[in-house]
């Protein structure tokens, strides 16, 4: 800001210095040769006024690192406050771009908008008290003309805001929708509705250009304002300047007018309403940031039905034990009717326990309540001890999950020291290995060689052989064999019989008879409640 | 540049639109630096009447020429100002249009196998990244680029005209160093890093979505911190990046800025010994230097597009792989024949090979008939050719080699695929003319009705992102009922019910049966109770 402003100065410098020059050329009559230290002083402010402009931007580059970091870390911890059941309510692809883009445009505000603010401030103030010093009467003009800018401008900018925040709305829906279509694409071939999801994807799109240029219309009222004050601005002056020096004019300080002082005085002009303009330009940063700040805010403040923790006291503490005592869970609103209600249970180290009941019952719940992943509306849970999720423990959601990357890579994201051995190993336990040895690298080669991914079986097993290698006490499932083939499914019950066999505590849901008969204890979770089978 | 030329083709579509948006930006330059201009030759000319004047000589000025001049330039200027930004604005909104209508055409074209190597998020994520970057070429680069160079050559003119040959030359050569500084020089500073940055920029994006999508399992291993610190870090060192090359821009912003006031200098220089000489008189001496100054706000916009040209071009190139330019649509291999069946002709296939190109067939030799109205089972583990035999059914995948005479079909994937839209909406996919009392029917049928009934919106109850308001089994059931509500004659069901759990399974099970009665069903899964009951029963081996 200092740079910019010292920017400023050398611009009115040189303003000076020019207007001096030409008056000295063609009234005074001066020679050419007398004006060269002028032209050499020119000539520094010139430079002077590009390394300023330079160094300006280089501290503006930097200076909202900080912001944008901190942002970052609270959106990071507003994740882990909301667990990962409440999270998978959202998009990945929209947190993801809350998470990069929308900080990103904080930068637009922070490094550009803030620093403009100041600076349109200054160096107006500077070129104005300079042009009173040269005629008040010019300098009235341009005062009359400054105040009204920014009340036009605020005005206008509280309409632009509102406008503003519906279409970042607007714009996110319909990217929503463009990739909705995209990522369904084989299906709308296959009932031939591409052309009629093609029109659809046009005529949203056309939408989308409609509410947004209803937004622009009135946010470039702002600038189109600053541009007339500030062409107007310039035109009365060169207007009373001529008038001036003619002579014409016969009261104020007119009859003191050089073409110096006139000259500068127009010269000025420009330059006096130039930081304002800027900051127009930055108005779409200042925009783009607050449209993408409500957005970040709103995901801050979505707290979601995270009960206050203070009812997280642990009673009876077991060490051998998963306690569950009085839970209730219960999701939307308090009118809701809870999904469990005073659910107690005990589940002892070691146990292999199968959760049933018919959809929706529960039994993800009731998981998500002994991984921590969900803080019950009611009761208090306990494993082994601890509260749920202070130590790590194995997780196999529906959907197995892997990175772009190599088998090792994959097996290491959650077991960085694992060696090889150990790796292979954990891949043999879930019949992954003749998969990866049939690769030319090994755990090395990336897993989606062709491209082509792994099937929903291989991603699920692949999870399953983090378990084995990472070698935790708890092992927690959702539905590990549901609409898997039947290599896979053996495969995987296979896995949680050699899991069991060394003694880790399973709890799992399914419908599945073969894993029924795997369990030490078969639980029936219907009706909000939990009862033996 | 050869990553932009499809899409510049696009853009250059709209040549009638684009040169009016270009006038009126050129307009409203125009006026601005003429308004200046006049300005200071009207001060100047006053100033030497009035002193003419103030000596008892006899002098005029025509003040209403110039005093015209300058109002309507002000005036001009602002209204220019103004059409220009809501033309240009709409112009490149209505090529945003066109950029995703073409890329999704492409996308359509490229084939189901080059869709599916990509992870779904991610590759949608970065996709709408990328076609927003796009929106750069015309407005911030094209435009403003075409423009500068022609105020450039119009000033030389001018100068030429009221100054000299000499004159307009070195202001030239001042004048393109430095457009040269805020177009090439930036360019050449920053292309590569900047299309680095860009790269990584959605390298990041994928980790970020895979820290999301593992979330649970990542939490569970007590990971999480870890893998977010890293992502911070790395967001971090993204960051630095993008400021170093903004700090580039910036100096390139200086410099061509100190170039653009060196050349008024210069033409004032130069201009006062034509001066001396008698060339030109003292408001014209004035004038070019001031319209000169004038420049700097037309170069002042080039060095922060050119800044971003190499993520422009990164962007570009991974659009043209999405969209596989490289590819045309996977025609069917040679030796390969597929052919619509007329009514009441059988489904038949003939020594036919079925499988991903490039790979070795899963399936090789195979025939098969199945007459109108007969049902056929299938099944068999992932792996074995399973799905691949149903895609080649339906035309999702070429078939490697043989004959395929099949009649139009409904298919259900393997994959749920759920529309962010309304229930209806999602259903009248399988049939556009069904009426709501048919989607009810359907739905009830499926024991989903009382599901949607509940909703306040019923059939135009909206389903969220990829319908996760939808259980696993609720999601299957409604993509199996727009499957039901089509009217082909073939039916295609590859693991109907996955996910639904096996009571639901056994009370649905018959009245799909019923409903599908009379038509022609292959159905497959990885066992015989994930079908319905079919007449014959294939198993893959």
């Amino acid at each position: 800001m200092v740079a910019g402003s010292l920017a400023g100065l050398a611009t009115i410098g040189q303003m000076v210095l020019l207007a001096w020059i030409i008056h000295q050329g063609v009234i005074e009559e001066q020679p050419a040769s007398l004006l060269i230290p002028a032209f050499l002083g020119l000539l520094a402010a010139l430079l002077l006024r590009a390394v300023f402009q330079g160094l300006q931007t280089r501290f503006a580059a930097r200076a909202s690192g900080q912001v944008r970091r901190q942002a970052r870390e609270q959106l990071r911890n507003h994740w882990q406050s909301q667990g990962p059941v409440a999270l998978a309510d959202a998009s990945a692809a929209s947190l993801t771009r809350e998470w990069l883009d929308h900080v990103e445009a904080l930068h637009g505000y922070f490094a550009r908008f803030l620093p403009q603010m100041t600076l349109s401030l200054i160096v107006p103030l500077l070129i104005l008290a300079l042009v009173f010093w040269l005629d008040w009467l010019a300098g009235l003009f341009l005062l009359l003309s400054a105040p009204l800018i920014p009340l036009f401008m605020a005005l206008v900018g509280m309409g632009a805001e509102k406008v503003n925040q519906q279409h970042f709305e607007v714009v996110s829906r319909l990217s929503g929708q463009f990739l909705d279509k995209i990522r369904g694409l084989t299906t709308l071939q296959l009932f031939g509705q591409t052309d009629s999801a093609r029109e659809t994807l046009r005529k949203r799109s056309d939408q989308y250009r409609r509410v947004t240029m209803k937004t622009l219309k009135v946010a470039f009222l702002s600038s189109a304002v600053l541009e007339f004050f500030s062409s107007v601005a310039i035109a009365v002056i060169a207007i009373y300047v001529g008038f001036g020096l003619l002579g014409y004019i016969d009261y104020g300080p007119s009859d003191q007018l050089t073409l110096f002082s006139g000259l500068l005085v127009l010269l000025l002009a420009p330059e006096f309403f130039q930081p304002l303009r800027t900051l127009s330009q930055y108005y779409h940063d200042r925009a783009s940031a607050m449209g993408a700040a409500a957005e970040i805010l709103g995901r801050l403040n979505d707290t979601g039905e995270t009960p206050s923790p203070t009812d997280r006291r642990l009673g009876r503490v077991s060490k051998n034990m998963i306690d569950l005592q009085g839970i209730s869970v219960r999701y939307g609103d308090k009118d809701n009717r809870p999904v469990l209600e005073q659910v107690d249970l005990t589940l002892p180290r070691g146990y292999s326990v199968a959760l049933t009941g018919p959809t929706g019952s529960g039994k993800s719940s009731l998981l998500h309540v002994m991984a921590g992943f969900l803080v019950p509306a009611s009761g208090v849970a306990t494993v082994f001890g601890e509260a749920p999720g202070a130590k790590p423990f194995g997780w196999l959601g529906q959907k197995g999950f892997w990175i772009q990357g190599t088998w090792a890579d994959n097996l290491r994201l959650t077991s960085p020291d694992a060696s090889d051995e150990a790796i292979r190993q954990a891949l043999g336990q879930v019949g992954l290995d003749q998969l990866v040895a049939g690769r030319e690298q090994g755990i090395n080669s990336p897993l989606s060689e062709s491209g082509q991914g792994l099937s929903g079986g291989q991603a699920r097993r692949l999870s399953l052989a983090r378990i084995f290698l990472a070698d935790y006490d708890l092992i927690l499932l959702d539905e590990p064999t549901a609409g898997l083939d039947a290599n896979s499914e053996q495969q995987v019950i296979n896995a949680l019989k050699a899991l069991h066999a060394k003694g880790k505590t399973l709890v799992f849901s399914t419908h599945h008879s073969a894993l029924l008969s795997l369990a030490d204890r078969v639980l029936v979770v219907e009706n909000r409640e939990v009862r033996d089978a | 540049m050869h990553e932009l030329r499809p899409w510049l083709r696009l853009i250059f579509r709209h040549r009638g639109g684009l040169v009016l948006g270009a006038t009126l930006i050129l307009a409203t330059l125009l006026c601005g630096i003429a308004l200046l201009a006049v300005s200071g030759w009207f001060l100047t000319e006053t100033a030497v009447v009035g002193l003419a004047l103030a000596a008892g000589l006899q002098a005029t000025i025509n003040l209403y020429v110039p005093g015209g001049a300058i109002r309507f330039f002000a005036v001009a200027r602002t209204v220019f100002r103004y059409l220009e930004r809501v033309y240009n604005h709409n112009l490149v909104l209505q090529l945003l249009t066109d950029i995703r209508v073409a890329l999704f055409d492409r996308l359509a074209g490229a084939g189901h196998r080059h869709r599916g190597e990509k992870s779904g998020a991610q590759w949608l994520s970065r996709l709408t990244a990328d076609v927003d970057a796009l929106d750069t070429l015309y407005l911030r680069l094209i435009a403003p680029t075409a423009l500068a160079g022609a105020i450039t050559l119009l000033i030389a003119g001018l100068a030429w005209l009221l100054f000299s040959g000499t004159v307009a030359l070195v202001v030239l050569v001042i004048l393109l160093a430095g457009l040269l500084v805020a177009t090439l020089a930036v360019l050449r500073g920053t292309r590569r890093l900047s299309s680095r940055l860009s790269d990584q920029q959605e390298a990041l994006r994928g980790e970020v979505i895979e820290h999301i999508e593992g979330y649970a399992e990542l939490t569970a291993a007590g990971r999480i911190n870890e893998h977010a610190g890293h992502l911070l870090a790395e967001a971090g060192s993204l960051s630095r990046a993008q400021a170093c090359i903004d700090a580039r821009v910036g100096w390139h912003n200086a410099l061509s800025t100190l170039l653009v006031n060196l050349s008024a200098v210069v033409a004032l220089w130069l201009g006062f010994s034509l001066f001396e000489d008698g060339a030109i008189s003292g408001p014209v001496l004035a004038l070019l230097p001031i319209a000169l100054l004038g420049l700097g706000e037309v170069y002042g916009m080039l060095p922060e597009a050119f800044g971003k040209y190499g993520a422009t071009e990164a962007a570009a190139a991974r659009l043209n792989q999405d969209g596989g330019s490289r590819g045309a649509p996977v025609a069917s291999p040679t030796g390969a024949e597929r052919h619509e069946a007329a009514a009441g002709q059988p489904l038949t296939l003939t020594n036919a090979s079925i499988g991903h190109p490039g790979h070795p067939p899963l399936l090789a030799g195979f025939s098969l008939t199945l007459a109108p109205g007969k049902t056929l089972g299938v099944i068999g583990e992932s792996g074995t050719g399973k799905s691949s035999f149903a895609d080649t059914l339906a035309g999702v995948v070429p078939l490697l080699a043989g004959e395929l005479t099949v009649p139009p079909c409904a298919y259900l994937t393997q994959g749920t695929v759920v529309f962010e839209d309304t229930v209806k909406a999602n259903l009248l996919l399988g049939n556009p003319s069904a009426t709501d009392t048919e989607l009810w029917r359907v739905l009830d049928m499926l024991e989903l009705a009382d599901r949607f009934t509940r909703e306040p919106d019923g059939l135009n109850n909206w389903l969220g992102s990829g319908g996760n308001r939808l259980s696993g089994g609720e999601a299957r059931r409604l993509v199996l009922a727009r499957v039901l509500l089509s009217r082909a004659p073939l039916v295609i069901l590859d693991e109907p019910f996955t996910g639904v759990d096996a009571e639901t399974r056994q009370r649905i099970a018959p009245r799909v049966q019923r409903h599908l009665e009379g038509r022609t069903l292959v159905c497959l899964g990885h066992a015989p109770e994930a079908l319905l009951a079919t007449e014959r029963t294939l198993h893959l081996d």
